[in-house]
C-alpha cells in the first residue's frame, strides 16, 4: 500500500519511532528534504526519542568496549576529518575505561562510560572543527600523564570550556577546580614555522607558571597536556615561543581564558 | 546506546554486534555531524535505534515472522514490562504516564517494541491513521513535557 502525498505528513512521528516501513521511508524522507517545517519538528521529536533512549540506558560489556575501541583506531574517519584516525582516543577511552576507581554505584560507572565515548565523539568531531564545544561535555587525552589526566576527567566537579583561538582554531578544556588541574587539548591551529611552538601557561595572582609546550599536532589536533597547580583567579593563556620553550611568555597570548568558577 | 539496542533487539549477542556497527559509524561520521541540525545525543541515539531496528526488520523477514505474529497479544504487556523495570529516568517515566494510554501503547510499542505503525495498528485493533496520529501527539507531548521539566 503506498500513501498519498497528503499523508505523508501524518506520518512525522512514526518516522521518529523508526516505524515507517521501508517502502514509505525514502519518501518520507524525501518529502522532509523539500519541507524545511518538517525537518525542523522532527529534529524536535527526535530530541524526544533520545529521552526514550536515554530511560533504558544501561552498560556495554568492557569487552565490547575494548573491541570498538581497537577498532574505531584502525578505522578512518570520513572526511573532513582526514588520514588515519591518531591513537590519542583510543588510549583515552581506555584510560578513563580502567580508571581504577571504587566499584560504585550504576551510576559512576555509566558516567565513565559516556565520558568515554563523549571522547571518541568529541575527539572526531573536534578534529574537523565541525562540533560548536560549547555544550557542558567531558573530553579528554593521554600520553604518560594518561593517569592524572584520566583523574581529571573523571572528576565529579570536572567541566569542559572551549574557546576560540585568535590565530585559528580552538581549545578544548576539561578543568577540575578539586584537582586544580586542567586539561588541554587543540584543533586547527595554524601549523607554525621551524624553530617555533605553542606554550601553554596559567597566569594569575600567583605569577605567570609554564604548563609546557603542546605537543606537534596530528590530523590537526594535538593530544592533550594536563596542567596542574591551578589556583584561584588563574586564567589558561597560549603563546606562539621558539621551540624549545621560553620561562616566561614574549609574545601576547592567542588565547586568553578566565577560569573563575 | 547499548540499552537502546539491547531493548529493541532482545538477543545479547546480536545486540553487542549491532553496537558494534552503531558505535564504529559514529566514529567514522563524526565529522559530518552538524550540531545545528541537533543534540550529538539525539544524532547517536538516532543511529543506534534505527540500526537495532533494521537488524530485527531483516530477520522478521525469514521464518521469525510468523513467531512473532503469534506472540503479539503479549507484546505490548511484555514490552511495557521490561521498559518499566528498566526506566531508571523517574522523569521519563512520570512524562510517559502523562500520556493517553493509546498514545503511550503506540510510542512504546514502536520505539521499544520495534513495531512498525502498521503493526501497532494491528496489535492495538484501531486503524492506521489513528496509531500514527497518536504517535505524532505522544512525542509532542512527551518532548513538551521533557522540556518543561528541565
Amino acid at each position: 500500500m503506498r500513501l498519498r502525498r497528503p499523508e505523508l505528513h501524518t506520518l512525522a512521528g512514526a518516522y521518529a519511532l523508526d516505524a515507517v516501513p521501508e517502502a514509505d521511508r525514502a519518501r518520507f524522507e524525501r518529502h522532509l528534504a523539500r519541507c524545511r517545517a518538517c525537518a525542523r519538528e522532527q529534529r524536535e521529536l527526535r530530541e524526544a526519542t533520545a529521552r526514550l533512549a536515554g530511560a533504558v540506558a544501561a552498560d556495554p560489556p568492557a569487552e565490547l568496549v575494548e573491541r570498538v575501541i581497537a577498532a574505531a583506531a584502525q578505522t578512518r574517519q570520513l572526511p573532513p576529518a582526514t588520514g588515519p584516525a591518531p591513537a590519542w582516543p583510543a588510549r583515552l577511552i581506555h584510560q578513563v575505561w580502567n580508571a581504577r576507581r571504587p566499584p560504585g554505584p550504576w551510576r559512576a560507572r555509566r558516567r565513565r562510560l559516556a565520558l568515554a565515548l563523549a571522547a571518541v565523539f568529541l575527539a572526531a568531531a573536534a578534529a574537523s572543527g565541525a562540533i560548536a564545544l560549547t555544550a557542558e561535555h567531558n573530553l579528554g587525552a593521554a600520553q604518560q600523564s594518561d593517569h592524572a589526566i584520566a583523574e581529571v576527567l573523571n572528576a565529579p566537579d570536572a567541566v569542559m570550556l572551549t574557546s576560540r583561538v585568535k590565530a585559528g582554531g580552538a581549545a578544548t578544556i576539561v578543568m577540575s577546580h578539586r584537582d586544580h588541574a586542567l586539561v588541554f587539548t587543540t584543533a586547527g591551529l595554524p601549523p607554525l614555522p621551524g624553530g617555533r611552538g605553542y606554550q601553554l601557561w596559567l597566569m594569575g595572582p600567583h605569577g605567570d607558571r609554564s604548563a609546557g609546550l603542546l605537543p606537534a599536532p596530528h590530523n590537526g589536533m594535538t593530544s592533550p597536556v594536563i596542567a596542574t597547580g591551578l589556583a584561584a583567579g588563574d586564567s589558561v593563556a597560549l603563546t606562539v615561543e621558539p621551540a624549545a620553550g621560553s620561562g616566561h611568555p614574549t609574545s601576547s597570548p592567542i588565547l586568553m581564558l578566565s577560569l573563575t568558577a | 546506546m547499548f540499552g537502546v539496542v539491547r531493548t529493541v533487539v532482545r538477543d545479547p549477542s546480536q545486540a553487542e554486534e549491532v553496537l558494534q556497527e552503531v558505535l564504529l559509524e559514529v566514529w567514522r561520521g563524526a565529522s559530518r555531524f552538524k550540531p545545528g541540525r541537533g543534540s550529538a545525543l539525539a544524532w547517536m541515539t538516532t543511529i543506534a535505534h534505527r540500526r537495532a531496528i533494521d537488524r530485527v526488520r531483516a530477520e522478521n523477514r525469514s521464518a521469525e515472522r510468523q513467531l512473532r505474529a503469534a506472540r503479539h497479544a503479549v507484546a505490548y504487556d511484555e514490552v511495557a514490562e521490561t521498559v518499566e523495570a528498566r526506566l531508571d529516568r523517574e522523569r521519563v517515566r512520570r512524562c510517559l504516564g502523562s500520556l493517553t494510554r493509546l498514545q503511550c501503547e503506540s510510542v512504546t510499542l514502536a520505539y521499544y517494541g520495534g513495531y512498525t505503525f502498521r503493526e501497532v495498528a494491528a496489535l492495538l485493533g484501531v486503524p492506521e491513521g489513528t496509531v500514527k496520529t497518536r504517535m505524532r501527539d505522544g512525542l509532542i507531548r512527551l518532548r513538551d513535557c521533557l522540556g518543561a521539566d528541565q
